[in-house]
């Protein structure tokens, strides 16, 4: 309660100040001596799409919550291993199995995850928290600040500290038996095929 | 690079070195393999290493700015030398709008479905004659400010704002929405809009809609005279509710329903472009309790419950503290089986 007093009290000060300008000063508290953070905003518009209503006899339209963290200090390309585990599994199974996963990244997945499952309950009519699998999960690259190493004979270098977003969407209903289309066959399918590539064979130079 | 290796070998004696080779492979079970070092075995270049990057001081992305705490903040602004802000004491005031309903009007109990022949009915009757007076008298002040008032076209009037109101929140259009409605009662509209899919559909009336109550009342000056007027709409609807996913959450775009209401309405008399808007429905004492919510949700769980649970469970025994988060989640669990 005394913050938000102080915040916009705050903002006052900041309007004044730019009364020349004519224009609203309506961002944090802090980012008058921070930068605007400029986060990716595509991925969240996801959530504010409206369907239109489906008639009784309709499959009914699994929800889906769409979230992200931003400007992750890990190396997207370390990220993208635990992006990818988690891919197709049940939320639940995938917050059980980043608990036992030895990289720093891991504890992200698994908060924005955990968010993502809270958000659907809260704002997306999701009945059951436990009813919902990774359908989507990828890393971004971040901010990229650039530092300065020294060299010999007066040269420098580049360093690059990388930042990572991670991106997740959880799907209602179960996992899928499959996550990718590529999957390995069933042995009766291999058979199947197997038999079906038999009887296409051409034998050269008969009737 | 033989140079180099022999350069290294300089620093260590040549019995070290041999000693290696002759030691027996069992001793080394308790080294730990460690990865080939790039780093110099001596530390005294470790401050030159280090003086070789130049420090940045990364930005704080994940601590949200938003969410630091009062003395966080104010360390920060000293830190920046900025001055404290000027603590915020004015307070926002509407004046176009009353905060509720004066003298409400009281709906007679099983209102649209007793008939007048029935001994309850006949005492409505009698009960509606005596608080007409009042409403009389308050109609008289509405007509002092407006010359135009009449009773009729009043009724048709609000009649009109009350469809154009519901035909707007299923447009989800706020602009509009903000001229049929009072400041004070468009966050109750509003309320639960977000992400929705509203479809509403007026059939017909079932009875006329009537003026049952009117009231006047001045606030601050003499002069500044609110007016409230109860109107009694009993009419047929169509109401479906669906989510974001276009998934049927409420009611049905088939089945047309009886619906009986008391909208008031109010004027700002005082104010010369004040109009009637819709500024409450009164809710009726005697109306039965609805039907439950067909989805289940898990039980936020306050603090004061769980301190109770607490104290229960040291008081009887331990293994009741252990299954008292479970409890909540219990209710849950049932309806989905059911």
């Amino acid at each position: 309660m005394a913050l938000a007093k102080l915040t916009n009290s705050f903002r006052c000060l900041l309007q004044r100040k730019q009364s020349t300008q004519n224009c609203l000063h309506t961002s944090a508290l802090l980012s008058a001596w921070q930068k605007e953070r400029r986060d990716p905003k595509g991925w969240l518009r996801y959530n504010k799409v409206i369907y239109p209503p489906q008639s009784l006899n309709e499959q009914p339209r699994p929800a889906f919550v769409c979230h992200q963290k931003t400007n992750i200090k890990y190396s997207p390309w370390k990220m993208w291993y635990i992006a990818c585990m988690v891919r197709g599994l049940s939320v639940d199974e995938a917050i059980k199995q980043l608990k036992f996963v030895m990289k720093k990244g891991a504890r992200y997945v698994r908060e924005t995850i955990e968010e993502a499952k809270e958000l659907a309950v809260k704002d997306h009519n999701v009945e059951f928290g436990s009813n919902l699998w990774v359908a989507e999960s990828f890393v971004g690259k971040g901010e990229v600040i650039k530092g300065i190493r020294r060299h010999a004979r007066g040269r420098y270098g580049k360093v690059e500290y990388f930042h990572c977003h991670y991106f997740v969407r959880l799907e209602e209903g179960p996992p899928p038996k499959h996550y990718y289309a590529n999957h390995p066959k069933e042995p009766h399918e291999q058979l199947h095929d197997w038999l079906n590539n038999m009887r296409k064979r051409k034998i050269y130079n008969s009737l | 690079m033989a140079f180099r290796l022999a350069k290294h070998l300089n620093g260590i004696s040549f019995k070290e070195i041999s000693m290696g080779f002759l030691v027996c492979p069992a001793n080394y079970i308790n080294y730990q393999i460690t990865r080939p070092h790039t780093k110099h075995w001596n530390p005294k270049w470790k401050r030159l290493r280090k003086m070789k990057v130049i420090k940045v001081e990364l930005p704080d992305f994940e601590n949200d700015p938003g969410k630091l705490s009062e003395e966080e903040v104010r360390s920060k602004m000293k830190e920046k030398g900025l001055l404290p802000p000027r603590p915020w004491v004015e307070r926002p005031f509407n004046i176009t709008c009353t905060g509720g309903i004066f003298e409400a009007y009281v709906p007679p109990e099983g209102d649209g479905k007793v008939s007048s022949i029935t001994a309850q009915g006949a005492k409505q009757n009698v009960q509606f004659l005596e608080k007409k007076t009042k409403s009389m008298m308050a109609i008289r002040k509405v007509g002092s400010f407006d010359e135009d008032f009449n009773r009729s076209v009043f009724i048709e009037h609000a009649e009109d704002i009350y469809k154009k109101t519901h035909e707007f929140i299923a447009l989800k259009d706020k602009y509009k929405i903000r001229e049929y409605v009072t400041e004070r009662a468009y966050p109750e509209v509003m309320h639960n809009l977000y992400n929705k899919t509203i479809i509403w559909k007026f059939i017909k009336n079932i009875e006329r809609p009537r003026m049952v109550h009117a009231r006047c009342t001045d606030i601050i000056t003499k002069e500044n005279v609110f007016a409230q007027i109860t109107v009694r709409f009993h009419s047929q609807q169509i109401l479906a509710v669906y989510d974001r996913f276009g998934r049927l959450m409420h009611g049905s775009d088939i089945i047309a329903k009886d619906v009986l209401e008391y909208m008031v309405f109010e004027k700002h008399l005082a104010n010369e472009y004040g109009t009637w808007k819709i500024h409450a429905k009164i809710i009726p004492d005697w109306l039965p309790q609805k039907d439950p919510s067909p989805l289940t949700y898990k039980k936020p769980i306050e603090t004061s419950v769980t301190v109770a649970n607490e104290e229960k469970s040291t008081a009887e025994s331990t293994e009741t503290n252990i299954s008292s988060p479970t409890l909540i989640e219990k209710p849950t669990n049932t309806s989905q089986t059911a």
